[in-house]
């Protein structure tokens, strides 16, 4: 079981070796290098676009959106795409813009609230096992204990438990939230837990050892700081990964309850309609979830670069060398940051 | 023989493993509000009848009492009877278990099939539209829901082109299934040499595979290209380079050294997919093995939902044993 964990673990333990402070180019500052990797890399644009406009719509939806997103109207349903319904009606007659736009309120909810709570739980826990496990004693123990269980729990059909843990809660955001964040937990207390495990070998962590610094404290200020960026990264990939869950669990109807505007339901709302030939209610919400989770993994694979010292050093002089060549006369001044 | 205790040893923890995913579904499940018996009465039922119906089912003892009749039951191979189906859990699997690894197995094979050459073409050719493609699908890939992307498939080759049979099921109800002896329909129906048989079922395998195999040959693209690339700057790539071998001896040297991590990700995979092409079944009306789980969770009914877990916790070890001994195999340092 624990192989399908290694190449993880491998990439995680370049990165903490690689010392921090030389990583960002001389002389700029982060927003210019940021905007500069934007124009480098226009996936990049593209991902983060997606996502401030997703976040967007959700905050504005209520200016945005043509309709009252759950007023049903039975004389006007399953209205083709057309003026003034721009994406249709589904089979109660509501808009399905309107519901396109009001459903990243709740699946950007849920899928927050939820990866941001198995990060921040899972990699705590994962911090302490890694620390204490190579320790002999109750600490030892105890992670053994952990990770045992965290075994058990990947053990598990993650869909069905997820349905499990909603059906114990009762059908309700909160329960959905705790879900999302349950099936999440393991993956940031296995990542954290092996990034301290090769952090805690540094240098300076033995030497706040040997000067008498507490746990707590060689944890708080030493390891954590440098075994997070690979939970940065795992973050935003994670995110995506939430709203599908979230879409799918509402799709078997263990999720968000029809009428809410939620694309996973919006979905199976519209599934006896595709038969019929009325595409409209199921393609429209299918496609703003796949666009929204495609811009995620864009943003998650520029924070992998970015988060990571040895590459983001490299795209920094792949930058530089590219801006070289396309300038008309001379080398360009040294500690340049190419955000002109 | 260092194999042999090699795989003794994992078979000691295999045991205590087991009962832990038992404990923790159990009481899971338990805590799922509802009363089967309630359930299976009406809501007319006299208080007589449902006491009689909870000593009936067990219901009666405390949770840990009936934890232990229930792993009692299961070390005699009896894991309950479904209340939904009023059928022994074991025979309802044995129908719906073979449905999900038939459908799982052809949907990986096919992501093998897009995901190993995209995912070489992406390592070798570093720039270019190739790459780029490459690059897009499988970000592409990991974005798509399974579910609406099998919607998608039913409108297209369903609704407008007419040339996919009805999402309703594994054969058409109007074909006589061939005889049970595996559960896969395609092997029972070559065994039976039942032509008509075979055909209507592979028919209605079309969607629900391509579903799979579009959606999961994404992480396969891109293990193989991050695995092959990195095999391809390895010394002895470069080595073989240098003494003038040609491109595709290179190429396939550091495929099979490639091999591992590829096995481990479809392994992963597969693990993964016996519970979570449940919505794909759904979709198609698969009456498989997930879709069963979910409707007992969804209606209290406890023994589908232990004996679904078992049975996929049992085939996750065996898959896990299995690609360790093909590491045996393929890689000669692990022995």
């Amino acid at each position: 079981m624990a192989a399908g964990h290694e190449p993880m673990r491998a990439v995680a333990r370049e990165v903490t070796t690689t010392p921090r402070a030389a990583a960002r180019p001389a002389g700029s500052g982060r927003l210019l290098f940021f905007l500069a990797v934007l124009r480098a890399r226009p996936n990049y644009a593209l991902g983060y676009g997606i996502v401030t406009l997703v976040v967007l719509l959700a905050i504005f939806a209520p200016l945005v959106a043509p309709f009252d997103p759950v007023q049903a109207n039975p004389a006007a349903y399953l209205q083709p795409p057309g003026w003034p319904h721009l994406m249709g009606t589904d089979a109660t007659g509501m808009d399905i813009l309107s519901r396109v736009i009001y459903a990243p309120r709740i699946d950007l909810t849920i899928a927050l609230a939820g990866t941001l709570i198995s990060a921040v739980a899972g990699s705590l826990v994962g911090a302490a096992v890694g620390y204490y496990q190579t320790v002999r004693g109750l600490g030892a123990f105890a992670s053994g204990f952990v990770m045992r269980a965290s075994d058990v729990l990947q053990a598990f059909p993650v869909f069905v438990f997820a349905i499990a843990i909603v059906a114990v809660l009762g059908q309700s955001l909160e329960s959905i939230i705790i879900a999302v964040a349950f099936v999440n937990a393991p993956i940031y207390l296995r990542l954290m837990r092996s990034q301290v495990m090769s952090v805690r070998r540094m240098r300076y962590v033995e030497a706040a050892y040997i000067a008498g610094t507490s746990d707590r404290e060689i944890l708080t200020r030493h390891v954590i700081p440098n075994a997070i960026a690979p939970v940065l990264a795992q973050l935003s990939v994670n995110i995506g990964w939430a709203i599908l869950l979230t879409a799918a669990l509402s799709f078997i109807g263990a999720g968000v309850e029809a009428p809410t505007p939620e694309w996973g339901s919006m979905i199976a709302m519209g599934f006896q309609n595709i038969i019929t030939g009325h595409w409209w209610p199921s393609i429209f919400p299918g496609l703003a979830l796949a666009v929204t989770v495609f811009g995620f993994a864009l943003v998650g694979s520029s924070v992998e670069v970015l988060a990571d010292p040895a590459r983001r050093r490299a795209l920094a002089g792949q930058m530089e060398q590219r801006r070289r060549a396309t300038l008309p006369v001379g080398p360009a001044p040294a500690g340049a940051d190419g955000g002109d | 023989m260092a194999l042999l205790a090699y795989i003794g040893r994992r078979l000691l923890f295999v045991g205590p493993q087991l009962v832990g995913i038992l404990l923790v579904s159990f009481f899971l499940v338990k805590l799922i509000p509802g009363d089967p018996a309630v359930l299976m009465l009406g809501p007319f039922a006299t208080p007589d009848a449902l006491a009689r119906l909870r000593t009936e089912l067990g219901l009666d003892g405390t949770l840990i009492e009936q934890f232990l009749i229930y792993l009692w039951n299961v070390l005699q191979g009896d894991l309950g009877t479904s209340w939904q189906t009023t059928l022994p859990v074991t025979i309802d699997l044995a129908q719906r278990f073979p449905a999900t690894l038939e459908l799982v197995t052809l949907g990986l094979l096919l992501a093998l099939l897009i995901g190993i050459p995209l995912g070489v073409a992406g390592a070798f050719f570093k720039r270019g539209l190739l790459r780029k493609a490459a690059d897009y699908y499988g970000l592409l890939a990991g974005a798509l829901p399974d579910f609406w992307l099998a919607l998608v498939l039913i409108f297209v080759f369903y609704t407008m082109l007419g040339i996919a049979p009805a999402p309703l099921g594994r054969i058409d109800f109007a074909i006589l299934p061939p005889e049970p002896v595996t559960g896969a329909l395609l092997i029972d129906s070559l065994i039976a040499g039942n032509w008509a048989a075979f055909w209507n079922a592979a028919g209605h395998l079309v969607l629900p595979v391509v579903t799979l195999g579009l959606i999961n040959a994404g992480p396969i693209l891109k293990m193989t290209q991050s695995t092959m690339e990195r095999m391809l700057e390895a010394d002895f790539s470069r080595y073989a380079e240098m003494c003038g071998l040609p491109r595709h001896v290179v190429l396939r040297k550091a495929l099979r050294n490639s091999l591992p991590s590829i096995v481990t990700i479809v392994s992963v995979l597969y693990g993964f997919l016996i519970g979570g092409a449940v919505l794909v079944e759904i979709v198609f009306s698969w009456g498989g093995a997930g879709q069963y789980a979910v409707q007992g969770v969804l209606n209290a009914d406890l023994n589908p939902v232990l004996g679904f877990v078992l049975y996929s916790a049992v085939l996750s070890l065996v898959i896990y044993l299995i690609v360790d001994l093909i590491y045996f195999a393929i890689d000669p340092r692990t022995r």
